[in-house]
């Protein structure tokens, strides 16, 4: 009953303290801001239901993971207050048992955690039936949905939270320690489960176990294999891999538990740490005992003056700084950042760096750019450890003195408060000023075990020092601040760290202006191609805005700190009116002057010069649109057919203008007396017409103008609309480069502007309002976001292409690029003109770049394909050129002639990866392509991926699906399947199955088993997997010319109106024999999903010398609904089974002995098949057609002497 | 130049009277604030250490301000916390010289000279590379000894600084102590009569926020001569003479009690006199039999005798 006793009193005294209730309040409003505006990513458009057991769990979940850094302090308490207040020895000596003590704390701890958790469900239940909510999106009361996400979620991990916190706190002694503990399962549970996943170092199953929170375990599992529909009525509970990894971090904790009780002991404690006992055992010594003190006659102490000018204080300072340093830097968490924390970034980098299973080149700029720098109110991945060591340093430094009780010796010496704040910020600022050397350390060590050379450490350290460290100084000076006001050890942690989820959250809160949120503005960016491209100056201007703000708290921490004994709000008021000397009032003064001239000119540049349009403005502006001119949807307007524009690119003033005309044609049988003109926002557009016209409208606001023409315009009648679009650079906007994407930038070397500069004819349905949620704020109707592929009108006319004409001026030492073909280039006033045109009309996305490129053009047929890349990256120009030709051979000769005279790719700037296509005959490729780093092996992912973006040149370019259901499929998963086909074709099978085994890793597409059926797909994972896999599979069975066939005729058919998965299926319907039907049916009109195991498979030498091949398989197939009811299937097909000679070197699979469609059922079979030559290997769809998982389908064969079979079956 | 405190109040936000209306001047030399536990001497000489406000009046070190003027005080203060701890991982010569840089000894060569000298002073010279961690007490407390005389300071507090030392120790402390009382003021609070009955030049009682008695130790003494007397007696006598006469004091002796009254004349019945000292002086004061209560015809009350 002591236990009961100890509980009792540790609860009381808990519950008397303010912590565990604003811990609690804390997840309360969290829970339900995170409810209330959805933060939980939903990833589609689609409705959702706030109060369903997907959102509630997803908020538990992330709760968790917010408690987890908020409210250590419980266990910390309960677990070393004894020590740290000094009282141990009178409980330890008391006659209370080990178990009770522990248990009774322990307990206390875990009760506490479990009613602060109480908070989330709480915050849930209060978005859902508070004040505001919006009754349309709250579906029925299911108290079990709380209570699964309360018992499942907060209580497991609860009871792993507080083992961690109490075992670190009980172990040090030290009730900080359980911070510790906390950022060690944070650090798990979100950084090195998402690495382990995603570096595919562990397998996902083994990575979901390492997450002891279930952030990801439960999230991915949850985001990915839920479809809509479960996510709004499915109730959760734990299965599978969620159940596994609660189960494995419930024994872990009880078995720390089980650890800490026989480790703890009622001992006294010595002060020493266990670094010193080591260096103890290491020397071998003993410390000096304190010798006996001779009462002699005292020595005389030379009587030294102090001296307090600057020169003084200034050496207070550094030393306050280095003993700061040191503290932190020798403690645990101080070597967790400097020590494991840059090596573990090693390791990530080393193993991250690679792209498709191709090697990056470790370039200095992606190193620092990718993994080592980031704003620090957009945290990514594992950086967000700093932040938040940050705040637990700040409170260490900031209690140092008072933690050892040397705060009354120290207080009373003749030092400024000043100095004792600017030493201890100045002793963080040097540790982040090592964390910045670690992470050079770092970047150099990655290159090096990369043998990669060519280090630039001017860049790392222009990069790191000159742009992250600010970053995080500015930081630290916010929660040091915040500690020395708060004045309070665990609420000055929460205050800080509440304050820091207000900076990255600000703009879901809906304080988006970089002025408002402390140490925000527009990020800098570097890349090889553009260099910093103008983010300097508005990253720097920003920057000193809050370095005065800085300068602000530090005056504030100045005059709130606390000295002597007395920290209650009067004696601290009086102090602070005590301290505010001349010298203070100037420093304060010159902050707030420069915080004004700095934020005003800012605001002038942001606000004045450039409009500064918020997300919610620009919804309501969209909404507005919608409103007031949506009654002009589908009135009869002219056509483009023919586009000239006169571009004149000012790379070095960041200026354009864009000067040209559309041909219109009435299609329609009505004549047309007005014209609908959208033009860009942000943007001067000027439009006249070659006849008589009047302006009726121009609202520049929702960006709608209406012109009527004095003699309407007859059928078949054409005018010419001109127009003048201007760019001119005024100041800097709101946004930076990184932010905004690598558009509508012109920058001095690396310009890509885009054609949605220019104007459009007609009413744009695309630019009204997606979200359900948005359309229901403005009193829109309810609209399908996307509808299914059977109510799309077949006729519906495709975007018509026009033909194009452009001359494109720029800088005399820049090479300018446009749609069209290269018709002529010359120099005219010292500027360099190139005209690019298409007699061929093109459509999507007109593109211009200019840049300093290295140009390369060769002839394909009457292609002229031409490359631009930056010229320090044209070491892959065989390589994609063997790609292009290779799809131009095979595609043309496929799916039909490629239709245009010209084909470009155009390196775009910009550190993003990957390809992409801009548009009839146009590929672009981001600069981190040119990263990708071919080893000797032949695969090279360039072939793979250019023969994608080649496909789009026939799936979305020429084919142009149609915006409804299934239209990823159109698009993405025919260019996908080319692609395959391509390599197969060119290549051979090992390579695709190479390729396929990167096509099949969860990331960044997880499988989704329960999303809709091919047909009606809007998952990425059909769009860009499973319509790939479901299109080769076909292609395997009914052979790849009838495929291919349909495809053609497909193409052919739909030149002039958009395509539908109906259309697609249609045609494949068309080539495909009775037989297949149910195949192609279960491919592409149900959700099914086949399951093969190979075994065992066993090979026996006949009498004739051949080998008879004995496999046993299990097959099985079932059909998903979209609520996630499987359901058993016969298996109706045939289905693949090979037999293969052993692999020599480089092949995953030995040459092909035996590949036959075989009948199969469900169920556990025996199959027999004879070869000529020993077989090594064999298996049930040994190529993956129809079972996607890459997994046991193939075995080793066991080769067996004649008679062991019948032995071993007599024996059985 | 002497401390003057006049009229100093504090109450703390519990409703404590810490201190009430003390007023006390403190020449150059050794002065013993002398006092039970919870008396108030300590926030007395925190609130004379910069480290706690008063609520009323006023504090002068010579000319110098020590309410409002802080920063300035502190360039001339040596402070000896009563209770205080230090950094474990440090050792005793790093945190004394970095405590003397916090003092204003910013020429480093300077610096390790008084570092060394008061290292050797406080007998820790042998242990100076020793993380403090690993100290004893008395060692931990002869530390806080030597941080409180960087800086040859013009006023030194040091509160119950002999609770830690041993004999030896504290003879040495206390010599020390009065050699810097030769020309600063120094202020030593204790509940320990000896401390300043050997030491003091002089001093004052203090109980319960108030100042019972302000003197010099040896005129105090003998100003009671002839009023002391003792008597033995066995323990069933006690509460009768505590009946009838003013004990100052009680002790017990070889099983048997020896009580000490205060009486103007002798009392007769069994006692003897007796020759005073210190320990006389502050239970008479405590009992207000002399000094401030008695002035103010308090009722006289008992004191714990031990």
């Amino acid at each position: 009953m002591r236990l009961a006793g100890i509980l009792r009193f540790e609860l009381a005294y808990q519950l008397r303290r303010a912590w565990p209730w604003l811990s609690m309040a804390v997840l309360v409003v969290f829970a339900l801001v995170s409810t209330r505006v959805a933060i939980v990513p939903v990833t589609l458009p689609e409705d959702f239901v706030l109060n369903s057991p997907f959102i509630i769990a997803s908020v538990t979940v992330f709760s968790c993971q917010i408690w987890l850094l908020v409210a250590p302090a419980v266990a910390g308490e309960a677990a070393a207050r004894d020590v740290h207040t000094g009282m141990y020895p009178l409980v330890y000596a008391s006659p209370v048992g080990k178990a009770e003590y522990l248990g009774g704390r322990f307990l206390a701890a875990l009760l506490l955690h479990c009613l602060i958790l109480l908070g989330v469900q709480l915050g849930s239940l209060l978005a859902v039936h508070g004040p505001g909510a919006n009754p349309d999106v709250v579906g029925p009361f299911r108290p079990a949905a709380y209570l699964a996400a309360y018992g499942f979620i907060a209580l497991p991990n609860a009871l792993i939270a507080t083992t961690m916190q109490f075992s670190a706190a009980l172990l040090s002694g030290r009730p900080m320690a359980a911070y510790v503990g906390s950022f060690a399962l944070f650090f798990l549970s979100y950084p090195v489960t998402v690495f382990l996943y995603i570096s595919k170092l562990a397998r996902p199953e083994i990575a979901m176990l390492s997450d002891p929170i279930g952030v990801f375990a439960i999230m991915n599992e949850m985001m990915s294999n839920w479809t809509i529909v479960e996510k709004n009525v499915r109730m959760f509970t734990l299965e599978g891999p969620m159940l596994i990894n609660r189960l494995v971090w419930i024994g872990i904790s009880l078995l720390v538990l089980a650890v800490v009780h026989l480790r703890f002991r009622f001992a006294h404690r010595t002060a020493t740490d266990p670094v010193s006992r080591l260096l103890q055992r290491f020397r071998g010594t003993t410390p000096a005992p304190d010798v006996a003190a001779p009462a002699r006659i005292a020595i005389a102490v030379p009587r030294v003056q102090g001296s307090f000018g600057m020169a003084t204080r200034l050496r207070q300072t550094l030393a306050i700084a280095r003993s700061s340093f040191r503290t932190i830097a020798t403690s645990l968490p101080g070597l967790f950042l400097l020590a494991a924390y840059p090596a573990m970034l090693v390791l990530i980098m080393v193993i991250e760096l690679q792209q498709w299973g191709v090697p990056l080149l470790p370039r200095t700029v992606e190193i620092v750019s990718r993994y080592l720098t980031f704003p620090i109110t957009d945290p990514i991945n594992y950086l967000v450890m700093v932040p938040l060591l940050v705040i637990f340093f700040s409170g260490e430094l900031v209690w140092r003195e008072r933690d050892v009780r040397l705060d009354e010796s120290v207080d009373a010496t003749p030092v400024p408060e000043w100095v004792l704040f600017l030493g201890k910020y100045l002793g963080l600022a040097l540790v982040l000023v090592a964390l910045m050397t670690m992470m050079t350390v770092a970047g150099v060590l990655t290159q090096t075990f990369r043998g990669y050379h060519d280090f630039e450490v001017d860049r790392y350290v222009t990069l790191l020092f000159g742009f992250q460290l600010p970053e995080y100084l500015l930081f630290a000076m916010l929660a040091l601040a915040i500690q020395v006001v708060v004045d309070h050890k665990y609420l000055g942690q929460l205050v800080a760290l509440v304050a820091y989820l207000l900076l990255i959250f600000a703009d879901v809160l809906g304080i988006e202006h970089n002025l408002l949120v402390y140490s925000a503005g527009p990020a800098w960016s570097f890349t090889e191609m553009r260099g910093f491209g103008g983010s300097v100056g508005p990253w720097l201007w920003f920057k000193l805005y809050w370095a005065a703000w800085a300068l602000l708290l530090a005056v504030a921490a100045r005059l709130a700190w606390v000295r002597g004994r007395e920290s209650g709000l009067a004696t601290r008021l009086r102090a602070a009116r005590h301290r505010v000397t001349r010298a203070t009032m100037r420093t304060a003064a010159a902050a707030v002057a420069l915080v004004l001239a700095l934020g005003g000119f800012v605001f002038y540049n942001t606000n004045v010069l450039n409009a500064h349009v918020t997300d919610d403005e620009l919804v309501r502006r969209r909404a507005e649109y919608e409103r007031q001119y949506g009654t002009y949807e589908g009135k009869p307007q002219p056509a483009n057919v023919h586009t000239e524009l006169r571009v004149e690119l000012y790379p070095a003033r960041r200026a354009a203008t864009m000067r040209g005309s559309y041909r219109l044609v009435n299609r329609h049988e009505v004549p047309i007396d007005s014209v609908h003109v959208e033009p860009a926002f942000y943007v001067d557009t000027r439009v006249t017409f070659d006849r008589a016209f009047r302006r009726v409208l121009a609202d520049d606001v929702a960006g709608h103008h209406i012109y009527a023409l004095d003699e309407p315009l007859q059928p078949g009648d054409s005018l010419t609309m001109g127009f003048d679009v201007r760019f001119e650079r005024r100041g800097f906007g709101h946004g930076g480069l990184r932010s905004n994407g690598a558009g509508q930038a012109i920058l001095e070397n690396g310009t890509y502007l885009t054609g949605s500069a220019l104007p459009v004819i007609g009413y744009q349905p695309l630019r009204e309002l997606w979200g359900a949620e948005e359309r229901r704020e403005y009193g829109l109707p309810r609209q399908v976001t996307l509808p299914p592929p059977g109510d799309v009108d077949p006729g519906m006319a495709a975007g018509v292409p026009a033909t194009f004409d452009a001359i494109v001026g720029t800088d005399d030492d820049q090479v300018a690029v446009a749609p069209g073909a290269l018709r002529r280039t010359w120099i005219e006033n010292g500027r360099r003109y190139f005209r690019y045109a298409s007699d061929v009309p093109i459509g999507g996305m007109h593109v211009f770049f200019s840049a300093d490129y290295a140009v390369h053009r060769e002839q394909w047929k009457d292609v002229d394909v031409q490359l631009f890349l930056h010229p320090g990256h044209t070491k892959h120009v065989e390589r994609l050129l063997r790609g292009v030709r290779a799809s131009l051979e095979y595609y043309s000769a496929q799916f039909g002639p490629y239709p245009f005279p010209f084909l470009k790719l155009v390196e775009q700037p910009g550190n993003f990866f990957g390809m992409g296509v801009d548009g009839s005959g146009v590929i672009t490729a981001g600069e981190g392509f040119f990263l990708l780093d071919p080893q000797g092996n032949g695969f090279d992912a360039i072939f793979e991926v250019v023969g994608h973006e080649m496909g789009h040149q026939w799936w979305a370019v020429q084919l142009k699906p149609a915006f409804a259901e299934g239209g990823g499929v159109i698009s993405e998963g025919l260019a996908w399947y080319s692609a395959m086909r391509l390599v197969q074709h060119v290549k051979g099978r090992e390579a695709l199955r190479r390729f396929m085994s990167y096509m099949r890793q969860p990331n960044p597409w997880p499988q989704i088993r329960t999303g809709r059926p091919l047909l009606r797909a809007i998952d990425p994972w059909a769009s860009y997997r499973k319509g790939p896999y479901a299109m080769y599979a076909l292609s395997e069975y009914l052979g790849e010319d009838r495929v291919n066939g349909a495809l053609r005729t497909l193409i052919r058919n739909k030149a002039s109106s958009l395509a539908t998965t109906v259309d697609l299926y249609r045609e494949l319907e068309a080539v495909t024999p009775d037989s297949l039907r149910p195949l192609l049916h279960d491919l592409f009109a149900v959700n099914a999903f086949w399951t093969f195991d190979t075994e065992r498979a066993t090979a026996v030498r006949t009498e004739t010398g051949a080998w008879r091949v004995t496999l046993e398989v299990e097959a099985r197939k079932v059909v998903a609904d979209s609520a996630g009811v499987e359901n058993e299937v016969p298996i109706g097909e045939r289905i693949e089974i090979g037999i293969f000679a052993p692999a020599k070197p480089g092949e995953v699979l030995g040459a092909p002995l035996h590949v036959q469609k075989h009948p199969i059922r469900s169920g556990r079979q025996t199959l027999t098949i004879t070869v000529q030559e020993r077989p090594d290997r064999a298996g049930i769809d040994p190529y993956n057609l129809l079972d996607w998982d890459e997994g046991d389908n193939i075995e080793p064969i066991e080769i067996e002497a004649p008679g062991d079979r019948a032995d071993r079956e007599r024996t059985s | 130049m002497e401390l003057r405190i006049r009229g100093v109040s504090k109450r703390y936000p519990n409703g404590v009277q810490a201190l009430h209306d003390v007023s006390l001047t403190i020449p150059p030399g050794m002065y013993g604030l002398l006092g039970p536990n919870g008396a108030g001497k300590s926030t007395l000489m925190r609130i004379l250490a910069t480290l706690q406000d008063a609520d009323e009046g006023s504090i002068h070190l010579g000319d110098l301000d020590v309410l409002a003027r802080k920063d300035e005080v502190r360039k001339t203060l040596g402070y000896l916390p009563q209770e205080f701890g230090v950094y474990p991982k440090v050792s005793a010569e790093e945190l004394l010289d970095h405590f003397a840089l916090l003092e204003g000894i910013g020429e480093r060569r300077a610096r390790r000279e008084i570092v060394e000298a008061l290292l050797r002073q406080t007998n820790l010279w042998d242990v100076r590379r020793q993380k403090l961690g690993g100290y004893s007490g008395g060692m931990k407390q002869r530390f806080g000894v030597a941080v409180a005389l960087l800086g040859d300071p013009k006023l030194l507090i040091v509160d119950e600084p002999t609770a830690g030392l041993d004999p030896a120790e504290r003879v040495r402390f206390l010599n020390l102590l009065s050699e810097i009382g030769e020309n600063a003021v120094v202020l030593l609070s204790t509940h320990i009569v000896e401390d300043v009955s050997e030491l003091c030049t002089r001093m004052a009682i203090i109980d319960r926020g108030e100042i019972l008695l302000e003197a010099e130790p040896l005129r105090a003494v003998s100003e009671l001569r002839g009023r002391i007397w003792r008597r033995v007696m066995s323990k069933a006598e006690l509460p009768e003479a505590e009946r009838e006469h003013a004990v100052v004091s009680t002790k017990l002796l070889a099983g048997r009690t020896v009580v000490r009254v205060h009486a103007d004349s002798s009392p007769d019945n069994g006692f003897e006199p007796a020759e005073p000292d210190l320990e006389d002086v502050y239970f008479t004061a405590m009992a207000g039999h002399i000094g401030r209560r008695r002035e103010q015809e308090a009722p006289a009350e008992r004191v714990a005798s031990r």
